[in-house]
């Protein structure tokens, strides 16, 4: 399990989410376990209420468990509190959003470098880490440019940059061409699959779409709150 | 994050939100501009006060009547009165009086006035102003006012007039210089001195007075004014004097007919009102400023309800709770300080129109805009003070929101 090849990155243990919703109490997950290792590109895929979004903050570290253990490269993350936690995030996982999610008041090259401020980055150094990131994503002449003078696409590469900017080992997309059309979304799911093959990041990727599926290593389908299915593509590097 | 950073992503927030952060930091400009302005106006106030303490503090005024209401001034209105008195007769100060007060070792020197209205001409254009007849022997030593031009009055010479002045540079169509003529009631006066304040008023040998003017008696005195030889000896002298002027009076304290007030006492109660009233404006400028942090702390609250969403994603990419409370107390910091810095600029330019606004008020018409250092720091920290206060909870708010709900947020 341990081989260099294949070292477990991320590993919940029998995890389990209910949310408490006053009277009732609604089990989001029953029981979770997967591992995903290093290097690997996992698909969850699932319908809308199959937990998938609540899976996807636990793997995120956005949200602690109910029940069971969450090890993010091997540290149990619910022994952290929440600023060291904040700090183990960004800079293991970069999140790429449906919505995009970026801060509209803020330029695209601001935008890139809010995470290398909260990891303290020198100045200097992040400016230029960002500066490549979005000419990595082909947006070069627009780090200038709000969120609001860009197209869709445009965002999401904006926002594809940001997670990479702390260079974190795992990409946590979810639905990332979900606002997206067929060409634009076919681009951004290029940029990841670039990235897992050449930069050998982690990618895992939540999504209720077969097709976007097809692009991931390992897919893991979940249906209210369990895994029902678990395969390799056989697609590989 | 490095603190640098919260500090420009807090400027950053402020200058998106314009018109909010204007009207945020317009309610602390307000605050800060009257506490300013009226603190200027109270050391104003109590700069003059204190002065004219300096001046004339050893003149003690004896006047006919007594008030036995309380005066708002303490004792401001007494001199010349005797209108408030309980008795018909008319009371009246006069030679015997004086012969009193002679015999009192502490005195310097004594000072007979007598008060009224008279027409006074000068190249064709008149006008009614008030005279004040004084020995023309002691009056320049006692009087606290100084000469612009010329001399006080010359105890030989009984055709001569020291005016204020206010008359002779603005009261006629021409200035009036040293050695001009004025005609008075008819008469001619040469002038022979000119003092260096506003008034219009017109200083006369008191035996002159006598002549010109036809409702008053010679040798009755409207008051009488004395200068005491040791300035320390105030209380024990004018005690000294109401009792052997009761004596040769013949009254008690419950019919006593004449009032002794001293510059000193007088100023004393004034400074005091002055500084009670300027303490209850104070109060009021400080209602505006808690007025202003209740603003800041809304418009906290609203912003981070608003930034819930952007608090989500900088938690997500690595924000630390520390890092959303500092950018979000500095945020409300600098609305405060911003609010303190224009209300000091705008304090400082009030209080320089502050002794116009309250013209009515003695003594105010000379307070220029007295600002001082010390209060533009003490404003500017009380007003950051404030900011951070009002943003303390709101900020902890935002730090503490969970990164799941606050992404959820729209």
């Amino acid at each position: 399990m341990s081989t260099p090849k294949s070292e477990l990155l991320l590993h919940l243990d029998n995890v389990w989410k209910i949310y408490d919703m006053g009277e009732v109490q609604v089990p989001a997950l029953k029981g979770v376990t997967v591992e995903i290792k290093k290097g690997d590109f996992v698909a969850i895929m699932g319908a809308s209420g199959s937990g998938k979004s609540t899976m996807m903050n636990l793997i995120g570290c956005l949200d602690l468990p109910s029940k069971g253990t969450i090890f993010l490269k091997s540290r149990d993350i619910s022994t952290l509190n929440e600023s060291d936690l904040a700090s183990f995030r960004g800079e293991t996982i970069g999140f790429i959003f449906q919505q995009y999610n970026l801060i509209h008041s803020m330029s695209a090259l601001e935008n890139v470098l809010l995470p290398l401020e909260f990891l303290e980055y020198d100045d200097d150094e992040a400016l230029v880490r960002a500066v490549n990131l979005l000419k990595l994503v082909g947006l070069g002449d627009k780090i200038h440019h709000r969120p609001s003078q860009l197209s869709g696409g445009q965002q999401q590469r904006v926002s594809i940059a940001r997670s990479l900017a702390s260079n974190p080992e795992i990409i946590l997309a979810d639905e990332p061409t979900g606002a997206l059309d067929s060409v634009t979304g076919k681009e951004v799911i290029n940029i990841l699959c670039e990235l897992w093959e050449k930069q050998g990041k982690t990618i895992i990727m939540v999504t209720h779409d077969a097709n976007l599926a097809k692009y991931a290593h390992t897919v893991i389908e979940l249906k209210d709150g369990q895994i029902v299915k678990s395969y390799e593509n056989g697609k590989s590097r | 994050m490095k603190l640098t950073k919260c500090l420009r992503h807090a400027f950053d927030m402020v200058v998106h939100s314009k018109l909010r952060s204007w009207l945020t930091i317009l309610g602390i400009v307000i605050g800060v501009a009257a506490v300013i302005a009226i603190s200027s106006l109270g050391t104003g106030l109590q700069q003059t006060v204190s002065n004219s303490l300096n001046l004339g503090g050893d003149i003690v005024t004896v006047t006919p009547g007594f008030s036995r209401g309380g005066n708002f001034f303490g004792g401001f209105g007494g001199r010349g009165g005797g209108g408030d008195t309980a008795t018909t007769k008319v009371i009246t100060l006069d030679r015997s009086d004086v012969q009193v007060l002679r015999g009192i070792p502490d005195l310097a020197l004594i000072d007979t006035n007598i008060r009224d209205q008279v027409n006074v001409s000068y190249l064709g254009k008149s006008g009614k102003v008030s005279i004040t007849g004084v020995d023309p022997k002691v009056w320049g030593q006692i009087t606290t006012t100084t000469l612009a031009q010329g001399i006080f009055l010359d105890a030989t010479d009984q055709n001569v007039v020291v005016i204020g002045g206010n008359l002779a540079s603005s009261f006629f169509s021409q200035p009036v210089g040293i050695n001009k003529m004025l005609t008075i009631q008819g008469s001619s006066f040469r002038v022979v001195g000119i003092l260096n304040d506003q008034s219009n008023q017109i200083y006369m040998p008191i035996q002159t007075v006598y002549q010109i003017v036809t409702d008053k008696t010679v040798d009755n005195y409207d008051s009488i004014d004395v200068k005491i030889k040791n300035k320390d000896d105030l209380a024990t002298v004018i005690a000294k004097m109401k009792e052997k002027l009761m004596i040769s009076r013949h009254v008690t304290n419950s019919t006593l007919d004449f009032s002794i007030t001293s510059n000193a006492q007088i100023q004393q109660a004034r400074s005091a009102t002055l500084s009670s009233l300027n303490t209850f404006l104070l109060a009021i400028a400080g209602v505006s400023l808690i007025v202003g942090a209740v603003g800041i702390a809304n418009t906290m609250f609203t912003s981070v309800l608003e930034k819930t969403k952007e608090i989500g994603i900088m938690k997500a990419i690595g924000g630390r709770n520390r890092d959303i409370l500092l950018i979000f107390l500095l945020n409300s910091a600098l609305i405060g300080l911003v609010g303190g810095l224009i209300g000091v600029v705008f304090g400082t330019i009030l209080s320089g129109f502050m002794p116009s606004l309250v013209g009515g008020l003695p003594f105010a018409r000379t307070l220029g805009d007295i600002v001082s250092l010390n209060s533009i720091i003490v404003a500017l920290s009380v007003s950051i003070g404030i900011g951070v206060l009002a943003g303390v909870i709101p900020a902890y708010q935002a730090s503490q929101l969970k990164p799941v709900d606050a992404l959820r947020f729209d």
